[in-house]
Parts: C-alpha cells; structure tokens; sequence
C-alpha cells in the first residue's frame, strides 16, 4: 500500500539551511522537530544513517516517489535543494542495504531506493526541459551540440554529433577511412532487418490480443463494461 | 558514497566510505564539507579489485564489481563508531505466535519421522 504524502501542504521552506533539510524524509506527512535535529549534530556521520527509531524494525513506511507532472511546478531552487536531498537519502539506502548484507540480515523496505532512484531521474528530465526550453528562446537550438542524422556503412540510420578537432575532416586519415555511406549491396540486409523488426512488432500486437482475450474469457463482465465505453 | 562498517578496526577518528571509482581525495573532502558539513582532516583512498574467479552456469567468469574505498579522518577531534542498525527488538503478538505457530509444526513432522515408541522408536522397515 502507498501513500501518497510528499507534499505536507507547501511545506517546501526555503527558508531552511541544507543541513537541517537532511533528515527530512519528504516522504513523511509529520516534520520532525527541527531542534532535535541540532541536538544530533553532534555526530555529523548520523546523516548516513536512518532515524535511530527506524533501527531494527522489519519494514519502514514511506511514500510515492515524485512524479514529473508534480516537479515541473516547483521552482529551480527548490529542485535544487531536493535533489540534495534525495541524494543524502540515497547515501543513506545504500549505506544500510551494504551493512544488512555484511550482517545478513533482509534489509527493511528496500523499494526506497527504487523511489529515490526514479525521483531523482524526473528531476532530471524537468531541469533538462527546462535547458532546452531556454536555449530555444535563446539561440533557436534544441541541442547543446549541433549534429545530423547520417548512415554508416551497414545502412543503419544513427545522429551524428558534431565534434571539435583541431585539423578538417579531410585532413584525418582515420576519420576518412569511416564510411557515412552505404553500398547498393547492403540494400539486401536493410529488407531482412526490416522485416525482423516488423515480424517482431506483429508478434507483440497479437500477443496483447491473446492476452487480452483471456482477460475477457476470466472477467466477463469488466470486458463488457469496457467495450461498451 | 556509503559509509561502510570497517574489516578491519580502524582508529576512533576514521570513517571509511565506499565512493565512486571516478572520486579523488579532493572531490571526497568538497564532497563531505559541503553537502553533510562533516569537518575533514585527511582522506586516504585505495582502489579494491573486485574478483573474477567465480564462475555462473555457463561457465563463463563472473566478475565482482571494483570500488574506492575512502578513509576519512574527522576533524575537530571527532569521532565515529560505526552504529548496530539491526538491534534486537520485541516481537510482537503477530510474529510471536507465528514462532509458536511453526515449532509445532516442527515438532509434529519429527514425531511423524521417528518410528513408533512402543517398539523402541525402531523404524517399521524391520520385520514383522
């Protein structure tokens, strides 16, 4: 069972120093108190570690990872602190699924890392959005490194991004020796690929379909809801 | 970067970490400061290769994968002992009688083993 409570109702303050932002675990509904978080300072290396509660217990509650749809409304900034975030979380996951290996023991709740792990990739690709937005405004470019779509000698079709070098290409006597062209004779195994890749994509179609009707066969009435939709 | 319980006993001030092969002593001690505001003092690093001689149902080599381990000195005279994270805890209701649950079991497919006590506990291949 999920749950889904990362947002805690605009609790984002960005007000907050990173260190203190450590042992937030955004998953939770329920803050911490931030003084006790001074009180562990003490022993810094505690943030490679779970809350001392959490030690020992069979699995640990935790929520969704976050979703793109929900990161694109936040802000640089924010995305920035929780990328951090996440990555001292992810420390931390790591570092107890190493040391339940070394004790052999099962490591509680280990779908953590997998949530961190898409979390951090959707920060990814908003913050990669928002480059390629900018430079199209900007210069007009979607790609930070100009390229073309070329063919190598096999006949495949692949993008090539430009590289700087310090002498022209006809110049290189390696460089010249790659062929971006592709011989009439290839012509042949281009049709056979073809074909691999169109018998494969038919093998996928029917198969959804046979499994689709034996879904149909096993929950009669549920099929006859969606089709009439 | 996780920090890593250490083989061998290490001195009260030195944490080891598993990091990046890609990491240097410098990217580890930035790394430290800035992001867990841990005061450095040293850090010394060493490559372990991971081994290749174990072998899957192919018979193909299996290679272990190799990692940089990181020792970090503390400053400011602090130090680090590695915590138990799996301490032993009260059970409750649910896995205590599970426990029960499954000694029974246990006990009643020995019983259900050994041969009948009237006899001696011998087996009933023996004759007659």
């Amino acid at each position: 069972m999920r749950e889904r409570r990362k947002y805690q109702g605009g609790i984002f303050v960005t007000n907050q120093t990173p260190a203190s932002l450590t042992a937030l675990n955004l998953y939770h509904k329920n803050l911490p108190n931030i003084e006790t978080l001074h009180q562990m300072k003490f022993l810094h290396t505690t943030e490679f570690f779970d809350d001392p509660g959490n030690w020992g217990e069979k699995s640990v509650k935790s929520g969704d990872s976050w979703n793109i749809k929900q990161l694109r409304g936040k802000s640089s900034e924010d995305l920035h602190k929780l990328w951090y975030v996440l990555l001292k979380e992810k420390n931390m996951l790591l570092t107890l699924e190493q040391e339940s290996k070394r004790q052999r023991k099962p490591m509680p709740s280990p779908e953590r890392l997998e949530k961190v792990e898409t979390s951090m990739k959707n920060i990814d690709l908003v913050v990669r959005e928002r480059e390629i937005a900018l430079r199209l405004l900007q210069t007009g470019h979607e790609k930070p490194v100009p390229g073309e779509w070329r063919h190598d000698f096999l006949g495949r079709t692949f993008w090539y991004s430009y590289k700087e070098w310090p002498i022209p290409w006809h110049l290189n006597k390696k460089h010249k020796k790659k062929r971006f062209y592709y011989l009439p004779h290839v012509n042949h195994f281009i049709r056979l690929r073809l074909e691999k890749a169109l018998r494969k994509r038919a093998r996928q179609q029917n198969m959804e379909r046979t499994r689709r009707k034996i879904l149909e066969k096993k929950f009669p009435d549920i099929a006859v809801k969606s089709q009439s939709q | 970067m996780l920090a890593v319980r250490p083989g061998v006993p290490q001195p009260e001030d030195t944490v080891q970490f598993r990091v990046s092969m890609e990491m240097t002593k410098l990217d580890i001690r930035n790394y430290l400061e800035r992001i867990y505001n841990v005061p450095v003092a040293a850090v010394r690093t060493r490559i372990q290769y991971g081994a290749n001689n174990k072998r899957n149902h192919r018979n193909q080599r299996v290679k272990k994968p190799d990692y940089k381990v990181a020792y970090v000195q503390l400053g400011q005279g602090q130090t680090f002992q590695f915590p138990n994270l799996f301490p032993e805890k009260e059970q409750d209701a649910e896995t205590r009688s599970f426990d029960d649950f499954r000694d029974k079991y246990m006990e009643k497919e020995k019983q259900k083993q050994e041969g009948d006590p009237r006899r001696g506990g011998v087996p009933d291949w023996f004759g007659l």
